[in-house]
């Protein structure tokens, strides 16, 4: 391609970028006013990027892609499954500026950076085609929320991101290793190219399964799905509040948009060598059962909610394991209300953080009588992360599981019916947990006179947009799903 | 007329709407839900009013809920579908009357009031609800509905042992939940509707579930399916898993566990909902959707169904009699007397699941009495123990009245509602294997042994407790009889044990149609496929 050619492609592409560039633009502000703002001025930096947010929001919307448009030249490509995670990074991003404290923070124009830069991260990760892209993206990802996860700044959340920072390196060194081991088997790094499929395809070997694997792992380590979930409890328990709510979605939800387009080309139409298929079941199997299993025995709710999230991912790759569009709509619905729940949880822990000391569970006794808006939002996140109706977890579970039956019908393949068995049975499990809280909150005595919390008023409206969200999810599913549904491209 | 939706929702709205009255006016909330109740009372008798003596669904309501389009597998349709026969009504009229003396049971209780009364409410809206309920999301959705008001109800307002009671039963019955919800997924993607075009709708509707000719073709629970796993078919793990999924709520040895604990543990008017309405979920969950649904397996189970009812009766019964606290003693004799619901229902003759359906509205009377009774005693000495108490009968008179009144008739004695229930099951038990086969004459005689034991466990109890010389151990408090408030609760319940023991007609004309037709549905699609 001729240089010109080039130009007028990459600034054609720009375009199309524009959420990105309101972000971008946001950080770059927020840097400059950091130096130049007193120090208590600096709540104006979150509403800056609270407004950056809220508009990629609004852009993203307003420029729906009706169809696929390739950007400088196939390294990215923006369609309407890219820019539906996008409106969930986004979403993410300014909740959990709603949710972070004002007051009193240090390095506050890095913490607002540090977030921007992730959710453009995940933004161009959810839509890049080729592995370098993916790659660069990943760090951006990555690199931020190491800095971040240290963000309390104590001897715990220092060594939270240390660790989170070793195995992180070490994943993506494993990513790399597969990928150039791909690049020498097929020639090329867009993963979506014929060239790629058809190479991949006359290329059945021992080393293409080993390269998949490590890019695989890679990603893995990004969603918290075991084996490569060892970082996420550490990490977790000593970060800030807000940023593990953050932490525990937007990489996430973006870890998991990636996976779902390499995974499906990596399968190749079901040629490939083995059945990615079986692959993913497998983890979602493990992750489920390790998830929730350990986090019956944790009593810091940080902790908890740590093995929670792993466990959740684990539901997440439900519908990947079907290998279906599908089952990739459930788990793009799943995604949506694990966004809300989650942030329904950690939005109300978030408010008990600021009267008491979350550091073990049995803080909590007693305080549901008094501070009983919160306590009931606090229990019906944990409700809707069990799966239990009235809550969109519910209807979000049942799709998943719908997908999972369907496929077993079609494929006969016994370990989605041991998935499908297990993952049920599970929430069984995962309710013993999950109702430790609400358990000390109803139906313990305080132990002194406790006094109500102090609750905000814009904390308990937040607290009961999400409430109301996750019921009328349930009571009306059709519209959102209905709206997934439309939603076609994904390679 | 929305005479179902406003018996369902009336509860749930005024507890929802009660959210917003202060805490500090706490009468407002026990007068409030005492008025939902003679409501529901009111609207019942309209519906009786309305009713046909004929087999068959009435007072159906229909709206669409949810309309899903899951992509090549189908649209998913799940509607809001509440309707009426002669099982469900008769459950519904016991659940209306049971929640109006569970109210009043409930006067006495302090501890925070608001809360209490809002959940007794969404609880009463929640059972009415998986009552009428002929989709099974619906059902499904109101059946989970009733865990975490019942949960708080055990939880906060129990006894000594509370928390761990609570816990226990929650656990034990989304168990029992989670189960039934593994078959809800298949079934709902193995049944379309009779109208589905090009496109599978698939469908919730248990009435289409019925029909076997809207089995989807080849899929995994068809009856074609050659498909096994280990020993059985699809279809008969299906009905095993609802099986075991309503004997935990039923409950049924091995899986009784978490009764005694809850029923201990529970505050007086909890015990009784939980007694003589949650427990019915057991025999209504089968009768309603795992008998019809899957006949074939029905019958193939058969032997197992009456193995394990004949297997309660006599391990409830014995458990009963070595009882030490009267309250665990009260929770054996229903794990018995569910026993003989379930060998009713494994007989498979009219008489039979008659019988089955008498004996959950009997118990429901009859259990309900039973735990006012034991929260009388329990109000004045705070001592359940049996050995404690002894020659009752001389302090209180009219109360050890009562008393005779609920054991005998819970014993089965001729003239009381009990009777009617265990003639009928024991009819169809022994006509069982002429008549299909199904369970054998050794399980029916086997079983009386039964009758005889829960003679033995409340005469003794009788002779224990209220005969002899007047002695109290551990407690000194002054004996005082029924006051007008207990007697409100015990005189209707004592009045519907006899005149269901005398009339039966009464009930049956609502249970007869229903079991007929039950019966004639039950084998007519075995035979046609």
């Amino acid at each position: 391609m001729e240089l010109k050619d080039q130009l007028t492609s990459i600034s054609g592409s720009l375009g199309h970028l524009l959420p990105e560039l309101i972000l971008l633009a946001a950080l770059v502000i927020v840097l400059v006013l950091g130096l130049i703002l007193k120090k208590n001025k600096q709540a104006i930096l979150h509403a800056i990027s609270f407004i950056a947010l809220l508009l990629a929001f609004f852009v993203t919307i307003q420029n729906w892609p009706q169809q696929p448009h390739s950007l400088f030249g196939g390294m990215m490509r923006l369609d309407d499954f890219s820019s539906f995670f996008k409106l969930l990074f986004f979403t993410g991003g300014f909740l959990t500026i709603i949710i972070s404290p004002r007051k009193e923070e240090r390095a506050a124009p890095e913490y607002a950076i540090l977030i921007l830069a992730i959710v453009l991260g995940s933004c161009l990760l959810a839509m890049s085609m080729n592995f370098v892209m993916v790659l660069l993206s990943l760090e951006l990802i990555s690199l931020s929320s190491y800095v971040l996860a240290g963000f309390a700044f104590d001897r715990k959340s220092a060594e939270g991101s240390l660790k989170y920072f070793l195995f992180g390196t070490v994943a993506t060194a494993c990513m790399i290793y597969g990928m150039s081991l791909i690049y020498g088997l097929s020639g090329t790094l867009d993963f979506s190219s014929n060239q790629f499929i058809e190479a991949l395809m006359d290329n059945h070997s021992e080393l293409l399964v080993v390269a998949s694997f490590l890019i695989i792992a890679g990603l893995l380590f990004k969603i918290s799905a075991v084996p490569f979930h060892l970082w996420a409890p550490d990490v977790y328990e000593s970060a800030p509040t807000a940023v593990v709510a953050f932490l525990s979605v937007v990489p996430k939800l973006a870890g998991f948009a990636i996976l779902i387009k390499i995974v499906l080309s990596l399968n190749l139409f079901g040629q490939s060598m083995i059945t990615w298929g079986t692959v993913v079941a497998v983890i979602s199997l493990l992750s489920i059962l390790v998830g929730n299993l350990s986090a019956l025995v944790q009593t810091n709710p940080k902790r908890m909610l740590a093995y929670s999230s792993i466990a959740q991912s684990g539901f997440l790759l439900i519908g990947l394991a079907t290998i279906s569009m599908e089952g990739i709509h459930f788990s793009m619905f799943y995604s949506v209300i694990f966004l809300l729940m989650n942030f329904l949880v950690f939005a109300t822990l978030k408010q008990f953080e600021n009267s008491i000391s979350i550091e073990s569970i049995n803080n909590f006794s007693g305080l549901g009588r008094n501070s009983f808006l919160l306590a009931f939002s606090l229990l019906i996140g944990l409700i809707a992360l069990t799966g239990l109706p009235p809550t969109a977890g519910f209807t979000a579970k049942l799709l998943l599981f719908t997908s999972l039956w369907s496929a077993y019908q079609d494929s006969q393949s016994i370990i989605l019916i041991i998935l499908f068995i297990v993952g049920l049975v599970n929430t069984v499990v995962a309710l013993f947990y999950y109702l430790k809280i609400p358990y000390l909150l109803f139906l313990k005595v305080p132990a002194t006179g406790a006094a109500p919390l102090k609750t905000s008023y814009s904390g308990n409206l937040l607290h009961l947009i999400l409430v109301v969200m996750l019921i009328y999810l349930f009571l009306a599913p059709s519209g959102l799903m209905g709206w997934i549904n439309q939603i076609t491209f994904v390679l | 007329m929305h005479l179902l939706s406003l018996l369902i929702f009336t509860p749930i709205l005024v507890g929802l709407l009660a959210l917003f009255i202060p805490s500090r006016f706490v009468n407002t909330f026990r007068i409030i839900s005492l008025g939902v109740s003679i409501a529901q009372i009111i609207i019942l008798i309209q519906i009786l009013f309305q009713y046909q003596y004929t087999a068959g669904f009435q007072l159906a309501e229909k709206l669409p809920w949810i309309s899903l389009d899951l992509g090549s597998i189908g649209l998913l349709q799940a509607e809001y579908f509440v309707a009426l026969d002669g099982l469900s009504l008769s459950m519904v009229a016991l659940s209306v009357g049971i929640f109006l003396i569970a109210i009043i049971s409930s006067w006495t209780i302090e501890k925070n009031r608001k809360g209490y009364f809002i959940l007794l409410l969404i609880l009463n809206g929640a059972i009415i609800g998986s009552f009428c309920a002929l989709d099974f999301l619906l059902f499904y959705v109101f059946f989970e509905f009733m865990l975490l008001p019942m949960y708080f109800l055990i939880g906060i307002w129990g006894g000594a042992k509370r928390e761990y009671a609570s816990i226990k039963f929650f656990l034990y019955t989304l168990l029992g939940s989670i189960l039934i919800l593994i078959v809800i997924v298949a079934l709902y993607l193995s049944f379309q509707t009779p109208e589905s075009g090009e496109r599978i709708v698939h469908t919730f509707n248990v009435l289409s579930m019925y029909n076997m000719e809207n089995l989807i073709p080849n899929s995994l629970l068809s009856l074609d399916s050659t498909n096994v796993l280990g020993p059985y078919s699809f279809r008969l793990w299906a009905f095993l898993l609802l099986l075991i999924g309503f004997m935990i709520k039923l409950p049924a040895v091995p899986l009784h566990t978490w009764l005694p604990d809850a029923h201990v543990e529970a505050p007086t008017p909890i015990s009784v909902i939980l007694a003589a309405l949650l427990l019915k979920f057991g025999g209504y969950g089968l009768l309603r959707f795992a008998y019809p649904i899957f006949p074939d397996a029905a019958i193939h189970f058969s032997w197992l169904v009456g193995l394990i009812g004949l297997v309660s009766i006599i391990y409830g019964a014995l458990n009963a009699l070595s009882a030490k606290d009267l309250k665990r003693m009260i929770a054996y004799s229903s794990v018995s007397h569910m026993g003989f619901v379930l060998l009713g229902i494994a007989s498979g003759t009219v008489a039979g699941i008659t019988g089955a359906v008498y004996q959950m509205f009997s118990h429901g009377i009859i259990s309900a009495m039973l735990f006012v009774i034991a929260g009388v005693l329990y109000d004045r000495t705070h001592d359940r123990l049996i050995n404690n108490y002894s020659g009752l009968s001389s302090k209180m008179k009219n109360y050890t009245a009562f008393v005779l009144i609920a054991f005998f008739a819970s014993m089965g004695l001729p003239g009381f509602a009990g009777f009617m229930g265990e003639v009928m099951i024991f009819l169809g038990a022994f006509q069982s294997q002429t008549i299909n086969g199904l369970v054998p004459h050794w399980m029916a005689i086997t079983a009386t042994l039964g009758l005889l034991l829960s003679a033995a466990y409340y005469l003794w109890t009788i002779q224990r407790m209220f005969y002899g010389p007047f002695s109290l151990k551990n407690s000194t408090v002054e004996l005082t009889d029924l006051n007008s408030r207990e007697y409100t609760m015990l005189l209707p319940l004592a009045l519907a044990a006899i005149i269901f023991g005398v009339l039966p007609q009464l009930l049956l004309n609502f249970i007869n149609p229903f079991a007929g037709d039950f019966v004639n549905v039950l084998f007519q699609n075995l035979l046609t496929h």
